[in-house]
């Protein structure tokens, strides 16, 4: 530390920097609410990506993938087929054999949950899909069509790559021989999360330069307004430190306050919000933080928008 | 010890202010600089501040190179001077008592030892009873006396005064001058700039005059 820098110059940069506050106020209002609203607007965004990213997992679940059985493996240890290795020795029945083959199944990478429909319960689903026009089965065998796994996807395997991974490793299982999925939808919401990540990155760059800008602005207003007291201040033999720290207390303390600002900014958009955006679409500005996490990232956000501008203008205008 | 070796200061604009100084001020001197209006003596002291740099030469201030000071050491430097200026710099946003304590808030000095000390240094001026005026509110001489007051608050171990009585009246003047001869018998170096010549008579101290930026009287 700078000589002539002790534990009263802490006190009195809080101090002065108090009083600058109060002797700024609209200036510092005036960054503080700046530092508010770009908040505000960059928390929107924040809460819709994470809202629709934890849909995502939901929806995720209806990401079926289903795994067709292949025919006549139920034939004994003869069959060509076979059946799933770690099945215990002697001829499987169908019953058990379907067991193992589920269990080969559950036990891949990425697989959440999996469902057996049999042929018959195949025939049963199509019999209802086709209701009213059920004489199109008429005759039909009941075992025409064949047996499956319904399987539900992990949520983190609920993007292209993650799929084809698990489909790999499907279709290298013995007894399955196909395996379908919705390709198309899960490229399609993968690169729209994508998009949407990059988006609130990119909004967030935009916000906090701007921010800063604004805010080291202000700043630079005031030490322009008191440069004749910083020049006496230097003479009386004022260290850099005791000349700046205020300024930087100063641009903490209207950030701390933009912060706060932009939680009751946020509530009172929620309430308005919540009078005009239809109900069943409201989940995607329901905030999903904890409060105590919300209001303290918020102020800590704006604490070290308010110390960078702060720093950026001293840097910049203040040369001690 | 403050020593200057063939010191040149010509402003940017090309004015030469001090041409080929040298000088030798001893540790707890009482020197008066005099000389007419625009001789240098300003000049002069502010570069032994170290407000100005001069443009040729070589200092020594207590042995060290002053020129050679890093300027992050400036301001401890600027802690050991106690300077009234002629144009005082008092801030006119703040009171006189404020003033005088930025003095010591600078160096670190607590509020309640501060306070004492700056109740003290305006009793010496004789300007208790204004201390919650602010600069603008008081006369010149008042003015003046509160940039005493801030310079003498720290008890610096040099204190350059220019023109400090050009404000007062003759007997605050000679109160001021006074009060000077004390912090200098206390060991503190003074260093005065004045064309004020019934004052330098009137003391007897060692008198360096400056004319068009020489001496006249080396030593
Ligand atoms: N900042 C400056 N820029 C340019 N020239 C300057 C500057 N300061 C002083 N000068 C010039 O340098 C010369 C010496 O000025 P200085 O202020 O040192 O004189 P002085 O002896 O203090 O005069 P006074 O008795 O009127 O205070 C003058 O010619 C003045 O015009
Ligand atoms: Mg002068």
């Amino acid at each position: 530390m700078p000589s002539g820098f002790s534990s009263f110059s802490l006190y009195y940069a809080l101090t002065d920097a108090l009083g600058n506050l109060r002797d700024n106020l609209v200036t510092s209002l005036l960054s503080a609410l700046t530092v508010a609203f770009s908040l505000a607007i960059f928390t929107v965004f924040l809460v819709v990506f994470v809202n629709l990213n934890n849909i995502a997992a939901t929806w995720g679940e209806r990401t079926h993938v289903v795994a067709y059985v292949k025919e006549g493996i139920k034939t004994g240890p003869s069959g060509t087929a076979g059946w799933p290795s770690g099945t215990a020795g002697g001829p499987p029945g169908a019953a058990n054999w379907t067991e193992a083959l589920k269990k080969t199944v559950e036990a891949t990478p990425g697989v959440k949950d999996v469902t057996f429909i049999s042929k018959e319960g195949a025939l049963a689903a199509l019999r209802a899909e086709l209701k009213g026009h059920e004489g199109v089965l008429e005759g039909v065998a009941p075992d025409i069509l064949p047996a499956s796994f319904e399987i539900i996807l992990d949520p983190s395997y609920v993007n292209p790559d993650g799929v084809r991974s698990v489909v790999e490793r499907l279709r290298a299982i013995d007894g399955i021989f196909a395996v379908e999925y919705g390709a198309e939808w899960v490229e399609r919401f993968s690169s729209f999360m994508r998009f949407m990540e990059i988006f609130t990155f990119v909004i967030g760059a935009f916000l906090a330069a701007a921010t800063l800008f604004i805010i080291s602005n202000t700043i630079r207003l005031t030490v322009y307004a008191r440069r004749h007291e910083i020049e006496v201040m230097r003479y009386l033999g004022a260290s850099g430190a005791f000349i700046k720290v205020p300024f930087l207390v100063e641009g903490m303390a209207s950030g701390v306050m933009g912060g706060a600002l932009s939680l009751g900014i946020l509530f009172l958009g929620r309430y308005a919000a919540g009078r005009h955006i239809p109900q069943y679409f409201i989940f995607i500005i329901e905030n999903p933080f904890p409060l105590w996490k919300l209001s303290g990232g918020l102020m800590m956000a704006g604490l070290l928008l308010g110390g960078a501008g702060s720093l950026v203008s001293l840097g910049r205008f203040l040369k001690v | 010890m403050i020593q200057f070796f063939h010191v040149h200061k010509n402003y940017l604009d090309g004015v030469p202010a001090l041409t080929d100084v040298t000088l030798t001020i001893e540790k707890g001197e009482f020197v008066f600089i005099t000389g007419p209006s625009g001789a240098g003596k300003s000049t002069l002291l502010n570069i032994i501040f170290g407000s100005e740099e001069p443009t040729d030469g070589h200092i020594l201030i207590e042995g060290r190179n002053y020129l050679k000071i890093p300027p992050r050491e400036l301001p401890a430097l600027r802690r050991r001077i106690g300077f009234i200026f002629q144009d005082f710099k008092l801030i006119n946003t703040k009171t006189v008592f404020e003033n005088v304590a930025l003095s010591l808030k600078v160096m670190g000095v607590g509020p309640s030892e501060a306070r004492k000390r700056v109740l003290k240094a305006l009793s010496y001026v004789r300007l208790q009873h204004r201390a919650n005026f602010k600069p603008l509110s008081l006369s010149g001489g008042e003015q003046q006396r509160v940039a005493v007051a801030r310079a003498l608050v720290k008890e610096p171990a040099i204190l350059l005064a220019d023109e400090p009585t050009g404000n007062l009246d003759p007997d605050m003047a000679i109160e001021m001058m006074e009060l000077f001869k004390e912090v200098n018998s206390r060991g503190t170096t003074v260093i005065v700039a004045t064309h004020d010549k019934g004052m330098i008579e009137k003391l007897s101290k060692r008198t360096v005059t400056l004319a068009s930026g020489r001496l006249l009287i080396p030593h």
